[in-house]
């Protein structure tokens, strides 16, 4: 999958446009294409595209959206995973790109966060 | 800091120094207002563990979160835990006595041990305690008075809190918490690491469409002049956001770690 590619997906769509509009402004061409390039990999590294993640975790129930939790936890234990490889040379890199694949699917409705670094 | 000052200054805060542990006669303090809060029949409904962080496996702490509290309970020093102690109507009939006894439940208004004997505890406590439904309300309510005192308490003490929700299955286990109590909130305390009003006052609904005056639907009319002399206290403040906000939660999140 290229970085093209992945950016047609409707999750990423949604994604990109929800965090322009929370943070009250556009990503820079370079931003936008480097968290393209960090979901790329991690849908490389877990072998699933980017709507087949969230629908993952989410199902539909007679009272709305709800969250699988057990699925959602194995899913954070994959993004700390994925954190790790990437932090093999550079820890600050390792945490940006988690937080990438985190905000995707924050902004996709899926409630998750990181350990704080303290 | 003045009474209306520590009302309006109130916050859930979510962003804790980590690194700054809160003095333990200021947590004694909080448990105090606790105890003193208005309570019906004047036993203590409210029962509270407190717990230090790091004094937690990290597996255990991860158990006790809730998808929506995550990272304020790693950021927080202290946790404090309340419940709600459903057994405590059945002191009631001592409790009330005392109450009595003190002066404060006097004739004039009808009390007498043989009042609290004969009718508040076969017709009003009996009933309350063997209907789990209004059990649960009015438990949660009584210890819900307390942890408010407990939350303005942490604010005059210059500390951030708020509470949140816990996993109360896990919680029994780790903390060995009776059946009787009931698991209500974990109240987070610590020194704030954003802005001790955190970026405003929240948005409320309009005060006259929630209270009423004379009946249901007729606005309690609010007058201006109250409205500034609250401002004028640090009762009312700013509502949110202020415009440096957005830049001060994402300076805390990349500080932190956290995604945005």
């Amino acid at each position: 999958m290229t970085i093209d590619e992945v950016g047609e997906f409707a999750t990423v769509r949604r994604w990109l446009s929800a965090v322009g509009s929370h943070w009250n402004r556009s990503a820079t061409d370079a931003d936008q294409q480097r968290r393209l390039e960090v979901l790329r990999r991690y849908c490389e590294y877990v072998e699933r595209d980017p709507d087949a993640l969230v629908a993952n975790l989410l199902r539909e129930t007679p009272t709305g959206q709800k969250i699988w939790l057990k699925r959602r936890r194995a899913e954070m234990a994959r993004i700390d995973e994925f954190e790790a490889v990437v932090a093999d040379r550079d820890a600050r890199a390792g945490r940006e790109a988690g937080n990438a694949v985190r905000s995707f699917f924050i902004h996709n409705g899926v409630a998750l966060t990181a350990t704080p670094l303290r | 800091m003045e009474f209306k000052k520590v009302i309006g200054l109130r916050r859930s805060i979510r962003y804790y120094q980590p690194y700054r542990p809160v003095e333990r006669e200021k947590i004694q303090m909080i448990l105090e207002a606790a105890r003193i809060a208005s309570q019906a029949v004047n036993s203590n409904w409210a029962k509270a563990i407190v717990v230090n962080r790091d004094d937690m496996s990290e597996e255990d702490r991860n158990a006790l979160k809730t998808p929506t509290t995550t990272a304020q309970l790693d950021l927080a020093p202290t946790w404090i835990f309340w419940y709600g102690d459903m057994t405590a109507p059945s002191r009631g009939q001592t409790t009330l006595k005392k109450l009595v006894d003190v002066g404060a439940l006097n004739p004039s208004h009808g009390w007498s041990h043989a009042y609290v004997d004969n009718v508040v505890w076969t017709q009003v406590l009996t009933p309350i305690m063997s209907d789990p439904g209004t059990l649960a309300v009015v438990t949660a309510v009584e210890a819900g008075l307390a942890i408010c005192q407990a939350m303005l308490m942490a604010v005059d003490l210059g500390l951030g809190t708020g509470i949140n929700a816990f996993n109360t299955a896990k919680a029994k286990e780790v903390f060995g918490v009776p059946d009787h109590l009931i698991g209500l909130w974990v109240q987070l305390v610590g020194y704030p690491a954003e802005s001790p009003d955190g970026g405003g006052q929240r948005p409320r609904e309009a005060f006259e469409s929630l209270y009423f005056e004379g009946r249901y639907g007729q606005p309690f009319e609010r007058d201006p002049e109250v409205v500034k002399d609250l401002s004028a206290d640090g009762m009312l403040q700013p509502v949110a956001p202020q415009p440096w906000r957005q830049e001060e939660v994402r300076a805390l999140a990349r500080m932190f770690g956290l995604p945005e």
